[in-house]
């Protein structure tokens, strides 16, 4: 029941013109539909986008004017290199990107096999000598508990317990098996 | 039994000359055990056994076959093996391209010319009152700067097809004016007399350079040498029958600094291909004609200034001039060493120097360079000082525009450059 609701929804979208985007997976900057472009056309321009960058921490070390984002799929060079300039003032150089292959070889509990997306990749070269470093989002903390509390008197206590095995420094590592 | 019984019953009556034995460790001594035959063969590691001495035994039999063979078979057996390397294109679409070719070629990059070519330098040469006429605009190279044949040319062809702008109109005026200029400058330097001009010749050089780990396949975790080619093809070149001098002593370029890149090439980006290694200057080996003189190179459309422009990418056109030089003439001077019998294991004893100009039609670059080490390879390259030096221009505007078959706001200075770069000869 449901699979002919699905075919029936597909062809009425299809036929609604031949003139529009029936297609929404094209680079139109959104899911919306829009008239399709023919030589004339003023320019197309797309005021909110629906797409989302996402920054990423590249896995090999890239130099370091490079800067990595996962994009959405439908997105193309020039849509990455307009999005950052006018949204965010970016100066771009230079853009190359990529689609990753996401496995299909893992398999669930049931036998079957389990896809993971796919997702595109671009490499942004930075203009006018700017550079990027990704930060590091989860800096190494010194545990440190609150005055009088249980976890600290225990610190406190394996402490003096573990000085109390240790050897006297100024003998300089040599053990005390020999001696007076 | 007595200890006694062990001696014998009788002594000999003179005991041996202990005395008298000459000690083992004089020079005498040492030259006699040398004049002898050695008894046994020499100890040296197995040759296919599987060790690492083996691969090194194997590896320094390789390099000692290669030293003594001639020039044509050491370059064969050099460039023999096929594997995949990178080609690096002189001409590159690359961001910052200089200083990754600056570290593939270990070069050192000088701004400005050598004083050679100085402002208000004359050359050595007799003639050197008639070398202001020529830039003064009488005939030498008038007819080849002449703008009204320059815009008539270009008036009578179509409008060229999809970025073929530069081939069509600008190529043919290099060309000639090259010619021209060769032929008027061979009038005071003998050099050019014995020339050879070649017309979009080839050149390529074959080189490796630092190593890296293989991270996957059947030979993971191995050493392996980074392999770099460069297939060029300039506008046209001289190449001359004796070498330039230096501009620099060897000594000179240690001090020089070259950066370093810890990234790997693929970064740059640059890919790699496996074909034929090829090793050429332009004209086959046994040309008297071996050392070079000046390259003249053209910028493509893809390049120009104003499509840079267009694009936002202005500082990159200074960037891609000086990659060009830089490949271009490390390829040539490379190439001219090798067909000298010169490789990474016998580095150049005297430095290999060319320039280049590079040009669009209305900007110049000028370029020297110096070859002073061939050695790049990891195991040639941990001790060595020497660097290669790069000497280049900004680019100069030789004309402010053609307007009604007129030159306007012609600059003599590059013209006199170009003069001083065809009549360096040693």
């Amino acid at each position: 029941m449901s699979l002919c609701c699905r075919n029936f929804a597909s062809s009425a979208r299809s036929s609604a013109g031949r003139h529009e985007r029936a297609d929404r997976t094209t680079s139109t900057g959104s899911t919306a539909l829009y008239p399709l472009y023919q030589l004339g056309n003023p320019q197309l321009r797309i005021f909110r986008p629906n797409w989302f960058l996402t920054l990423v921490r590249p896995g090999k070390e890239q130099p370091p004017d490079t800067v990595q984002f996962r994009i959405p799929m439908e997105m193309t060079k020039y849509d990455v290199k307009n999005y950052l300039e006018k949204i965010y003032d970016v100066p771009v150089g230079a853009i190359r990107t990529r689609i990753q292959f996401g496995s299909n070889k893992k398999r669930n509990h049931l036998h079957q096999k389990v896809k993971q997306p796919d997702y595109k990749v671009a490499y942004v070269q930075l203009a006018q000598g700017q550079t990027f470093t990704f930060p590091d989002i989860f800096p190494e903390k010194e545990l440190k508990h609150e005055e009088g509390s249980m976890e600290e008197m225990q610190e406190k206590f394996m402490e003096d317990e573990k000085q109390r095995q240790r050897l006297d420094p100024r003998r300089g590592g040599v053990t005390e098996w020999f001696g007076l | 039994m007595a200890a006694r019984a062990r001696l014998p019953l009788l002594f000999p009556k003179t005991l041996p000359p202990l005395q008298r034995q000459r000690p083992a460790h004089t020079e005498a001594a040492a030259a006699a055990a040398a004049a002898k035959e050695p008894a046994y063969p020499p100890v040296v590691p197995s040759l296919t056994a599987k060790s690492k001495a083996a691969r090194q035994r194997q590896a320094d039999e390789r390099v000692q076959r290669i030293r003594e063979s001639p020039v044509e078979e050491k370059i064969s057996l050099f460039t023999r093996i096929q594997r995949k390397k990178f080609v690096v294109y002189p001409q590159t679409f690359a961001r910052n391209a200089d200083k990754w070719y600056q570290h593939f070629t270990k070069t050192a990059y000088i701004p400005g010319l050598p004083e050679r070519f100085g402002p208000g330098r004359r050359t050595t040469t007799p003639v050197a009152g008639e070398e202001s006429s020529p830039a003064g605009g009488a005939p030498a190279p008038a007819p080849a700067v002449d703008g009204a044949a320059f815009a008539d040319i270009r008036s009578l062809k179509r409008k060229a097809f999809l970025y073929r702008e530069q081939e069509q109109n600008v190529g043919p005026f290099v060309r000639n004016m090259v010619a021209g200029l060769t032929h008027s400058v061979g009038r005071f330097n003998p050099l050019l007399r014995l020339s050879s001009l070649d017309i979009a010749p080839r050149v390529n050089f074959y080189w490796r350079r630092g190593q890296r780990i293989i991270p996957k396949g059947h030979r993971r975790g191995r050493l392996e040498p980074t392999r770099f080619q460069i297939d060029d093809e300039p506008q046209c070149q001289i190449r001359i029958t004796q070498q330039l001098q230096q501009f620099a002593p060897l000594e000179a370029s240690y001090a020089a600094d070259v950066p370093e890149v810890s990234f790997a090439p693929d970064l740059m980006p640059l890919f790699r291909r496996q074909y034929d290694n090829h090793i050429f200057t332009g004209a086959k080996l046994p040309d008297p004609a071996c050392y070079g003189h000046t390259q003249f190179h053209l910028v493509p459309d893809r390049y120009h200034r104003d499509r840079m422009a267009r694009r936002q990418q202005s500082d990159q056109v200074e960037v891609f001039l000086r990659a060009n030089g830089l490949a271009s003439l490390f390829a040539w001077t490379g190439a001219q060493a090798m067909y000298q019998g010169f490789w990474p294991h016998e580095d150049v004893r005297r430095p290999f120097v060319s320039q280049a100009v590079i040009t669009d039609g209305q900007f110049f670059s000028f370029f020297c360079y110096q070859l002073n080490t061939v050695a790049l390879s990891v195991e040639t390259d941990a001790s060595n000082p020497r660097k290669n030096l790069l000497w280049g221009t900004e680019s100069l505007r030789l004309y402010e525009s053609v307007q009604d078959g007129e030159v306007v706001g012609l600059d003599d200075g590059v013209v006199k450059l170009l003069v001083q770069f065809l009549m360096n000869q040693p």
